[in-house]
């Protein structure tokens, strides 16, 4: 479904990501774990097409040249210069680090402008889809999304990128900040969305240990190489991943 | 085999970047060059110019340093739509100092300079707690207010405006007191910024509350900056008053607030530098232009667009990096 080839990105002279291939097919649910500056993120923004943003504006800004190398394959269409507004038209959705939200308006709100795309029928019934997977969102339907706590932020995050009826969703860091019960349930409606609708999810994650047994594939990525991968089962059994990333 | 542009910085800039070692002529040339030869040239201008061009120098200075001023307020985080308040208010000060009571232009620029920062601080302290657009939108407003206040209570002259000022000495004494003041601002502040004191201006404008975090209070620092900024508004204002002789509501005039913000927009924000060249390249070129009658201000503003279009990040900042900085080909591997 979704392949990258030899990706390699560079901010100014230093390498971001260096030789990075992939493989996701339809329907997995696929795992990137990296510590800090893996260059998760930048794979994250990549896949979504936001780096062209990105270097544009630093072009004009006079700042940092970013430049890209390799491929990104998506239904076996080159896509790696396709803007990312046509991206999220052909079915990639990124839901963004730090959970970044539209703080003035309410809940209802940021759901119906995420859902730009879609007709109203289709908003309505998805949106009753969130509401379900995250019943702690639906208390607060028409209060300022800004004043919402960090999970719930986190939650709604997701329910914006859901709203798009993605085909492959990107998720950076989900569990970014979350308390452990909230991770919880973040990673339970993350294999239900995969389950049900059969949406396939890219996360990348720092903290293996929650993820991993719900991945079917993982890569392990350090200082923007590929440096392991398997399915999760084999992962966990790693001892080297159990010493870096399960904080054991 | 794929290739992809290396930025390096020179040499000559790697090694004198940190510590003052140099070897040779060329090297000490590189460093200093770039500061004297804007000090030079301001210096030997006004003995190549003609009396007319002397005028446009005068003003070019005199913009330089209200470029200055917004500038220093811009990268404190108050961007300031008013830089004709500060103006305005050291021109009538000075006006009112040397028309009533007689004090000589010497003693009237100074202190117009140093009232006319405390007292537009003290205008604007109230709003100082505002940021974005609602400062901007204050600042724009006061002095179109005060020209108001004197056309309808007739004070400082009223729509005739105080004449008769005392001039100063002579033309010389006018364009070398102005272009020193400038020169010395420019470095001056420059420095300021690039010191640890300037460091908290920059991080009150990236993350004010972050800089609270770190047990500063803000606002006395906003104070700082904003009476800096308005002193050298201020104490252009005071010298051209003394240069025309007569002070009057155009010193409140639109073009003192907006033109300085084209100037640093040209030239580029954050660097002072790049605004006094801005305002070396647009007060000529308004003056150049005036040839074209009516037309002049299309042409002015087709170079604004252009210039922006360009050169979004601004002259300096695009020259700087070309002095710093080479780019080669080099190829990509793996």
């Amino acid at each position: 479904m979704l392949e990258v080839k030899d990706l390699m990105v560079f901010f100014e002279n230093a390498l971001a990501l260096n030789g990075l291939s992939l493989t996701v097919n339809k329907g997995e649910i696929v795992g990137i774990i990296g510590s800090n500056s893996a260059g998760k993120t930048t794979l994250m923004n990549t896949l979504s097409g936001l780096i062209i943003d990105m270097r544009i504006k630093e072009e004009l800004r006079g700042g940092e040249r970013i430049s890209v190398y390799g491929k990104v394959l998506y239904k076996n269409k080159d896509i790696t210069l396709t803007k990312p507004d046509e991206r999220v038209k052909m079915g990639i959705v990124l839901s963004r680090e730090r959970h970044p939200i539209f703080p003035e308006s309410s809940v209802v709100e940021n759901m119906k402008i995420a859902g730009y795309l879609r007709t109203k029928k289709e908003i309505q019934e998805t949106m009753q889809y969130v509401f379900e997977l995250f019943p702690g969102l639906t208390k607060y339907k028409k209060k300022r999304a800004g004043f919402l706590s960090g999970g719930e932020q986190q939650m709604l995050a997701i329910g914006m990128a859901l709203i798009v009826r993605p085909e492959v969703l990107l998720l950076d860091e989900p569990l970014l900040g979350l308390s452990p019960m909230m991770q919880k349930s973040v990673v339970d409606a993350i294999r239900d969305l995969n389950k049900s609708i059969g949406i396939t999810v890219i996360l990348s994650e720092q903290f293996a240990r929650p993820v991993l047994p719900m991945i079917d594939k993982g890569y392990v990525v350090e200082n923007g190489m590929l440096t392991l991968s398997g399915t999760g089962q084999e992962l966990m059994d790693n001892p080297e991943i159990k010493a870096a990333y399960f904080g054991v | 085999m794929k290739k992809r542009k290396e930025r390096i910085d020179r040499g000559i800039k790697a090694r004198s970047g940190d510590i003052f070692a140099l070897s040779s002529y060329r090297e000490m040339m590189y460093l200093s060059a770039p500061r004297f030869v804007p000090i030079i040239g301001f210096l030997i201008l006004p003995l190549l110019l003609g009396v007319y061009w002397q005028k446009v120098l005068l003003s070019v200075a005199v913009f330089a340093l209200l470029a200055i001023s917004w500038d220093i307020l811009a990268q404190t985080g108050m961007v300031s739509l008013g830089q004709a308040l500060f103006f305005g208010v050291g021109a009538y000060i000075t006006g009112a100092l040397n028309h009533y009571w007689g004090v000589p232009p010497f003693i009237s620029i100074p202190l117009a300079t140093i009232f006319g920062g405390i007292i537009c601080t003290l205008m604007l302290l109230p709003v100082l707690r505002l940021r974005g657009i609602y400062f901007s939108m204050v600042t724009l407003i006061i002095p179109l207010m005060l020209v108001r206040v004197i056309e309808a209570t007739k004070i400082f002259g009223g729509t005739e405006g105080l004449t008769g000022m005392t001039p100063l000495p002579s033309r010389w004494v006018e364009v070398y007191l102005v272009i020193g003041i400038m020169l010395v601002c420019l470095f001056g502040f420059r420095r300021m910024m690039d010191s640890d004191y300037g460091l908290v201006l920059r991080g009150i404008c990236d993350n004010d509350r972050s800089v609270i975090n770190a047990g500063i209070n803000i606002y006395w620092y906003k104070t700082q900056a904003l009476f800096i900024a308005s002193s050298i508004g201020a104490f252009a204002g005071a010298l051209m008053t003394h240069v025309y002789m007569f002070v009057g509501m155009p010193v409140f005039a639109l073009d003192y607030s907006i033109f300085p913000i084209a100037a640093v927009v040209v030239g580029g924000p954050g660097t002072l530098a790049g605004a006094t060249l801005g305002a070396c390249l647009l007060v000529p070129l308004s003056e150049a232009l005036r040839g074209f009658g009516g037309l002049r201000i299309v042409f002015y503003g087709i170079f604004l667009v252009v210039f922006t279009v360009a050169i979004p990040e601004g002259i300096f900042p695009y020259v700087q990096r070309k002095y710093n900085e080479f780019e080669r080909w080099v190829e990509v591997d793996k």
